[in-house]
């Protein structure tokens, strides 16, 4: 008989507490009480771990393999944070991505691949976009490879060839995005379409997952899609020229996205910025070298985390390991080999031309190259340039603070920097907004350059050097770009137009080589 | 009907019963707490043998107080009662009715253990909990066992003092004895448990201890379990002891000396199949509440009663069993084989009320005599009707088991308002009149004085 302690007896006053001892019926079940706490509490803590691992666990698919990883790894650019507020990430998580399309197929009728993305069979998701487990669901983010991966077919007919590291001349991101954001707030884009239209597709949803996207995911994806459209709507949806395939407005969205940044109160013409995917290869000696269109980068790492936040990796979330390991690879990588037949007479000519009019500014041993060569000089299309200001390198110099990613190397330019053309054959477009489709067009006079052609067609025109940009078929696949769009001009790099016709097809017959 | 098997009497080795229909054991509150009698107790068992059975088995009477079921039942504790239940045997007898006094422990069993036994735990084979209400036990000592076996002779002794006709074990529905004899609850190690003999040994050595007590001369029978169902109400408990089992512990009990045996089923009480028949919720709600801290499941009995939501649980486990077993005679056909087995007459319990019902299972052999209790509570002259020619009373027990549910808070009677046609307060009137006379009434006066002449 259990008697308690002394102090504890109370009498005559408050009769409902009064209590002299405790019958075995009493004792039992003040046992049982305990061990019931002891058990709920056990619970309790199992389903708080649990809980806390659900949500809190950020887990990714390693892969050894390095083109894999490029293709396939993440680099942590898919939503973060806590599950009260979200961090990074511009794609919804997966089951609602990968359904979006077969959700609202009226407004993107040919799936993702229509947008240029490339699948590889064996893979439900293209290359460059990547999975995470973050928040407790599973979620898509972008990487390095979907604006740095290119296709190019001989042919109409023949199968395109990938190549890592390349423009992704055939994708068009300003699509995507509107895409993905225009579905996303979609009403046939429920909880419940999502599920049903996964599991459709072989995809099994578990209990717990169906319960999250029903009562939170979806509702805060709406909002999270939403607070996105309101900080970028300006550029996707706006007044301003359609980025069109193979280019990236590299530093207007950043202004919103990572410094929320009021779009809406900057000037019209900072907001055109749109140009060429860049090539990843041969990172190794570019390193020192003005790096971007605008040269107003020389360290290759801060490029590659700057470049990387366009994808919606932010400093809490970005996976270090990851890039470093994008950044090991691209540092040595070599171009890709041009992939049909050269003219080695003409090859031969062309390298001494090559020497005379481009090594100062484009091989990698010239003495300007990967300076910034003046505005007024080059007099190439200057919205690109201009779309870059002291303001934002004020504010990049504030990410990462206290942390060895910290931005130091962001200055503001007057020009763009002169590239080394290792790859050039890869790299088309031409000029830093992709205005001039192939190279030999690039050695005409302004004048006589394609007012208005198709890009992100990927059959190759080998007698030009570029992408064939004026069949009908190429009309029917890629984007109508116009030059005289503001952003668009291509003017300017004369260079090499002056040379008879004859020079100019060894030159570019030499360039196929570099 | 003067070949009526049923008035046929019923002769044992020391007892002669004029017909075959025993009252059974059955209790209610009508004492005082302290386990002396009170005029009500004598009112309630007159009223039956006034009404024709044969026999009366009396109310479960206790041999020791911690082994009392519900408080206010009269006890045989000590010799100061004998005076008591020498008043309710005379009041008996005066209508040709024999009384057997039922010694009882309720061993673990106590629905309401009382104020005495408040700060003790039931004694038992065991020290697991009863399966049903969760109440609390603890293995006896083999002294305790002793000691007990004492108080059984020693009640029998104040039994035969009293002039009563004989006494009888409650060895079924999960009191004391039959928490030893059933390998269900019995988990002992010593020479009391394991082996059915063994369970057995606390049976025979009361049976022992009474002959050696009161001599061969007084009619003792044995209230057994032919089989225990102990897995009944909860698939998960074990089955207890089987038929054949059932059978050799009635074989046993006859060759240690037993008169008669009085066959039942079930290890625990209330069980699913006796009594027989159904299991009002709304009753079970307003009553429960009386035991319900007695053990450590009544709360979450009294839970899965109260809320309609959680009632199919109820429903489900109580009736799950009932299904394959006939609410009349629901023991009969193991009452056959135990009949089957044992030289001594047979009384069967579990159901009886018609008189088809009643020639049957005593023209097949099934039984000698049945034992009665809720019918014979709702109309006390059965066996007038019986006797009659009618099968049935014009407004028969509907073994609805309200009277059951009552029974730890009210005064025991019948509760089933639609044989008073909806009237209440006939009901209640009827209910009452177990206490009239009272103690200190004239009617009372008048025949306490003529009884003592």
């Amino acid at each position: 008989m259990t008697m308690p302690e002394e102090d504890s007896i109370r009498t005559g006053e408050g009769n409902l507490t009064d209590y002299v001892y405790l019958s075995p019926v009493d004792q039992y079940q003040q046992h049982f009480r305990r061990w019931l706490l002891l058990i709920v509490l056990l619970f309790l803590a199992l389903f708080v771990t649990a809980a806390l691992y659900y949500f809190m666990s950020d887990r990714t698919r390693y892969y050894s393999d390095i083109l894999e990883h490029f293709k396939y790894g993440s680099i942590g650019s898919e939503p973060g944070g806590t599950i009260f507020t979200q961090v990074g990430g511009v794609l919804p998580p997966y089951l609602v991505f990968k359904t979006l399309p077969a959700l609202c197929p009226d407004k993107l009728p040919g799936g993702y691949a229509s947008l240029g993305l490339v699948f590889e069979p064996g893979h439900e998701l293209p290359i460059g976009v990547s999975r995470r487990w973050r928040l407790g669901v599973e979620q898509v983010g972008l990487n390095c490879a979907v604006c740095h991966t290119g296709t190019v077919r001989q042919s109409a007919d023949s199968k395109p060839q990938i190549v890592l590291g390349m423009p992704a001349h055939q994708f068009d991101l300003e699509r995507f995005f509107r895409f993905v954001a225009d579905a996303s707030l979609d009403d046939r884009v429920t909880a419940e379409s999502v599920i049903a239209k996964a599991e459709e597709m072989g995809d099994r949803v578990s209990i717990v997952q169906r319960l999250i996207l029903r009562f939170f995911l979806m509702q805060r994806l709406k909002l999270v899609t939403v607070s996105l459209q309101n900080r970028i709507g300006p550029l996707l949806n706006g007044p301003l020229p359609d980025w069109g395939r193979g280019r990236v407005d590299t530093f207007n969205p950043y202004k919103a996205v990572q410094f929320n940044w009021n779009l809406k109160l900057l000037p019209h013409d900072e907001l055109i910025g749109a140009s060429d995917f860049p090539s990843l290869w041969n990172q190794k000696p570019r390193e020192g070298m003005h790096l971007h269109w605008d040269g107003n980068n020389t360290s290759v790492d801060e490029r590659n985390l700057s470049a990387s936040l366009g994808a919606g990796v932010t400093p809490v979330t970005a996976d270090h390991a990851s890039l470093q390991r994008v950044h090991d690879w691209i540092w040595t990588l070599p171009p890709p080999k041009y992939p049909f037949a050269i003219d080695q007479s003409r090859t031969a000519r062309g390298k001494d031309i090559f020497a005379q009019q481009c090594a100062e500014c484009h091989s990698f041993d010239g003495r300007k190259t990967g300076t910034v060569e003046d505005i007024a000089s080059i007099n190439t299309d200057p919205y690109r340039l201009n779309s870059y200001t002291y303001a934002l390198t004020g504010n990049q110099s504030e990410l990462y603070p206290d942390s060895p990613y910290r931005f130091t190397h962001f200055v503001k330019t007057n020009g763009y920097a002169n590239q080394p053309l290792d790859g050039i054959w890869a790299r088309a477009p031409y000029l830093h907004n992709g205005s001039v489709p192939t190279l030999l067009d690039l050695l005409s006079d302004p004048a006589d350059r394609p007012k208005q052609f198709v890009r992100g067609y990927d059959v190759y025109n080998q007698q030009k050097v570029g992408f064939v940009y004026d069949t009908p078929q190429a009309r029917q696949e890629g984007f109508w770009y116009d030059t005289t769009t503001p952003g668009n001009g291509n003017g300017g790099h004369l260079f090499g137009t002056k040379l008879p016709l004859d020079q100019k097809l060894d030159l570019i017959e030499f360039m196929k080589t570099l | 009907m003067s070949n009526d098997v049923i008035f046929a009497p019923l002769k044992f080795r020391n007892l002669t019963v004029k017909n075959r229909l025993f009252r059974s054991n059955v209790s209610g509150r009508f004492d005082n707490y302290d386990g002396s009698g009170t005029q009500a107790r004598i009112n309630w068992e007159e009223s039956f043998a006034r009404g024709g059975v044969g026999a009366i088995v009396s109310s479960y009477v206790p041999v020791h107080i911690r082994g009392r079921i519900l408080p206010n039942y009269a006890m045989v504790d000590n010799d100061d009662k004998i005076p008591f239940w020498r008043a309710v045997g005379e009041a008996v007898h005066r209508h040709d009715c024999k009384f057997i006094m039922q010694l009882s422990h309720s061993g673990r069993q106590r629905d309401n253990p009382g104020v005495e036994n408040f700060r003790q735990k039931g004694l038992s084979s065991t020290n697991k909990k009863d399966s049903f209400h969760g109440l609390l036990c603890e293995a006896m000592s083999v002294q305790q066992i002793k000691e007990t076996v004492r108080h059984f002779a020693e009640g029998a002794r104040r039994a035969r003092e009293a002039g009563l006709d004989g006494v009888e074990l409650h060895a079924s529905h999960g009191y004391l004895i039959t928490q030893f004899l059933s390998s269900a609850i019995n988990d002992r190690k010593d020479e009391y448990g394991g082996a059915l003999r063994n369970r057995s040994a606390f049976l025979l050595e009361i049976i022992q201890a009474i002959r050696k007590e009161v001599g061969s001369d007084f009619h003792l029978q044995a209230k057994l379990n032919a089989v225990d169902f102990g897995n009944a109400l909860y698939p998960w408990e074990k089955k207890g002891n089987t038929l054949d089992e059932g059978i050799q512990v009635a074989k046993w009990a006859e060759e240690a000396g037993v008169d008669a045996i009085h066959v039942s089923i079930g290890s625990i009480f209330p069980h699913p199949l006796l009594p027989p028949g159904g299991l009002p919720v709304d009753e079970f709600n307003w009553w429960y509440g009386a035991i319900i801290s007695s053990g450590v499941r009544g709360y979450m009995n009294y839970t899965v009663c109260h809320f309609k939501l959680l009632r199919p649980i109820l429903d489900f486990l109580w009736n799950r069993t009932k299904k394959s077993h006939p609410v009349e005679a629901v023991s009969s056909e193991y009452c056959r084989e135990v009949k089957k087995n044992v030289g001594v007459p047979i009384i069967n319990t579990g159901g009886y009320q018609d008189g088809k019902v009643i020639r049957r299972v005593i023209s097949e052999g099934i039984t000698d005599a049945v034992s009665i209790a809720r019918p014979l509570i709702a109309n006390r002259d059965l066996a007038h009707v019986l006797q009659s020619g009618r099968d049935l009373p014009a407004k028969p027990c509907t073994f609805c088991n309200r009277c059951l549910l009552n029974a730890p808070a009210n005064p025991l009677g019948c509760y089933d308002v639609r044989r008073f046609n909806g009237d209440h307060d006939a009901m209640i009137a009827e209910i009452m009149q177990v206490y009239s006379p009272s103690q200190f009434s004239e009617q009372h006066v008048s025949v306490a004085g003529s009884s003592k002449e």
